[in-house]
């Protein structure tokens, strides 16, 4: 089943430019989703569209089989969600805060103090759990907004750049955290980020947005195939020695492969040649380089 | 059958509690009673007892005023303080709960947008109507108890009035229907005045500027009163009291099929 679903959704603010068009996706429950795009490309008014915040132009969502628009208070239910716009409370204390979603959510008064007070150890934030939010650092917020979204225990959790803002520590804190829910609780993650290295260890299928137009999905491979981004083969021989068909990066010599099946193939030739092969590795294309060579690619057609 | 679920009550509570630990607003929902019930009616009664009033101006026109069948019982510092009291007072009481609610829903509706606030509310499972509900409940029940508070207050000063001055206590029909009628439904009124213009108010300050406006209509009557063109008595107090449900019904339900995320949210 898929958890989070949408065909051909459109969204325009003023009717005339669209921010997001003919969005077409789908993620599978327990799956981790890479939402991946420069700024004003959509992926905000994405996860507004799919939380039931904003009502589409075109097309349709649902979440766990229920629409967002018609039902958001049961997607709600199932929902976690973090975005950099919806913020908590400053007058009341990071504890009070929690709390309180915790019983607009349903939990009784025991039952959202109990959450509270493990969310707030789980996140580093005991300590401050009797201060004012107001009074938290940019970093403390995020964490208390995490712990806000996971008061209830969703099945969805759909996360907005949860790490903005955040210095490395604090990121690394979420960012595990995440990945936790995601491993071991099967909670299915929507995450829309600019830390593409993170991305690419967490994320199980991605999406790229570019001014509102989806322009590649798929697992990693797909990514890359979709980017043409391929593996390579690098060498490194004598400093004054020339290789035919690679081309020199640094002190590597590379080559674009099919596969790695090629590699044995590539050094048996050199050695047949008399090449004296120092170091030979594969290059895997990593997610920053299928990004940078789809958004140039879109760039370019433009 | 409970008016409102927990999940609401928390909200209605959450919304009581913040809306009073406002500085700003819990200035505007001391001070404007204060000088309604408290101060006004203390120095009108303080001249009427000690300034001469064959110096005041105007005391032949505002003897006009008064209702022929009470003029033999009072003499002129009685008629003055009756007229205070029946004709200025009213408006000055009617501005509590106008001033109240619109102030406590500027700060629960439109101040949550500022915050940002709202959006997190929109993002919980409560639907979008029992948002609503609550919010709407916790600022007219801050209302109705300041309402409350203002109208023990000010019948304590203006009862003290009347003891000092031998008349007789000021309660009649007409108070009546105001502070049972006329007075709740300001208040709802108040409210969902605000709660329509939360979604064209980027701010709680301009929120504000705006609701001036609704006690425009509190200040022609008092205009009207003074110059003897409208005589607003138990009846007419009655009457608008019942025609402002009417009103708070219709708007009540308009406001609320319009209270939705994408509005709420709009910047």
């Amino acid at each position: 089943m898929n958890a989070i679903a949408a065909q051909s959704l459109g969204k325009s603010y003023d009717g005339k430019t669209a921010a997001l068009s003919d969005l077409t996706l789908r993620v599978p429950q327990g799956g981790v989703c890479g939402f991946l795009g420069p700024n004003g490309a959509g992926k905000t008014t994405t996860v507004k569209l799919l939380t039931g915040l904003l009502r589409p132009t075109s097309g349709e969502c649902s979440v766990m089989g229920l629409s967002p628009q018609s039902e958001p208070e049961r997607v709600h239910a199932l929902c976690g969600v973090m975005t950099e716009t919806a913020h908590l409370y400053g007058s009341m204390t990071g504890q009070q805060n929690l709390e309180f979603f915790g019983q607009t959510a349903g939990l009784v008064r025991a039952q959202a103090k109990e959450r509270a007070e493990l969310l707030l150890r789980e996140l580093e934030l005991w300590e401050a759990r009797d201060q004012r939010a107001g009074q938290y650092s940019t970093g403390m917020m995020q964490r208390l907004s995490l712990a806000r979204a996971l008061m209830h225990e969703p099945q969805v959790l759909f996360l907005d750049e949860p790490t903005s803002g955040l210095d490395p520590e604090s990121a690394q804190a979420v960012n595990e955290m995440i990945s936790a829910l995601a491993k071991k609780s099967g909670v299915t993650v929507f995450l829309c980020t600019h830390q593409l290295r993170y991305a690419q260890d967490l994320c199980t299928t991605y999406g790229i947005l570019y001014r509102g137009r989806m322009v590649l999905q798929g697992d990693f491979a797909a990514l890359c195939e979709g980017a043409g981004c391929r593996i390579k083969a690098g060498i490194r021989t004598e400093p004054e020695q020339t290789l035919h068909g690679f081309v020199k990066n640094g002190e590597y010599w590379e080559a674009e492969i099919a596969s790695e099946a090629e590699m044995p193939a590539i050094l048996r030739d050199l050695i047949a040649q008399d090449i004296p092969v120092y170091e030979a590795r594969l290059i895997r294309p990593t997610l920053e380089d299928v990004y940078f060579s789809c958004l140039q690619g879109q760039e370019v057609a433009e | 059958m409970k008016l409102l679920t927990e999940p609401e009550l928390a909200v209605f509570r959450k919304d009581f509690n913040e809306v009073w630990h406002i500085r700003s607003v819990r200035g505007t929902l001391i001070g404007v009673p204060a000088c309604m019930v408290v101060l006004l009616p203390a120095l009108y009664l303080f001249l009427v007892l000690y300034a001469p009033s064959d110096q005041l101006n105007g005391v032949d026109n505002m003897m006009k005023l008064m209702p022929p069948e009470l003029l033999d019982d009072f003499d002129l510092k009685q008629s003055m303080f009756y007229l205070m009291v029946n004709l200025v007072c009213p408006m000055f009481f009617l501005m509590i709960p106008l001033m109240s609610s619109t102030t406590s829903a500027a700060a629960s509706f439109v101040g949550e947008k500022e915050r940002g606030t709202m959006e997190t509310l929109l993002l919980t499972p409560l639907s979008a109507r029992s948002l609503f509900k609550a919010k709407v409940a916790a600022c007219a029940a801050l209302s109705f108890l300041i309402s409350a508070i203002s109208f023990i207050t000010f019948s304590v000063v203006v009862g003290a009035g009347n003891l000092i001055l031998n008349m007789p206590f000021f309660l009649n029909w007409n108070w009546l229907a105001l502070v049972l009628v006329l007075s709740p439904a300001a208040t709802v009124f108040g409210v969902i005045f605000m709660v329509l213009l939360s979604g064209r108010s980027k701010s709680y300050l301009e929120s504000m500027q705006l609701s001036g406006y609704i006690v425009l209509p509190l200040v022609l009557v008092l205009i009207g009163q003074f110059t003897g063109l409208i005589y607003v008595d138990a009846f007419w107090t009655l009457l608008a009291g019942l025609v402002l449900i009417l009103a708070d019904a219709l708007l009540l339900f308009l406001s609320a099929r319009k209270f939705n995320s994408e509005l709420l949210l709009k910047k």
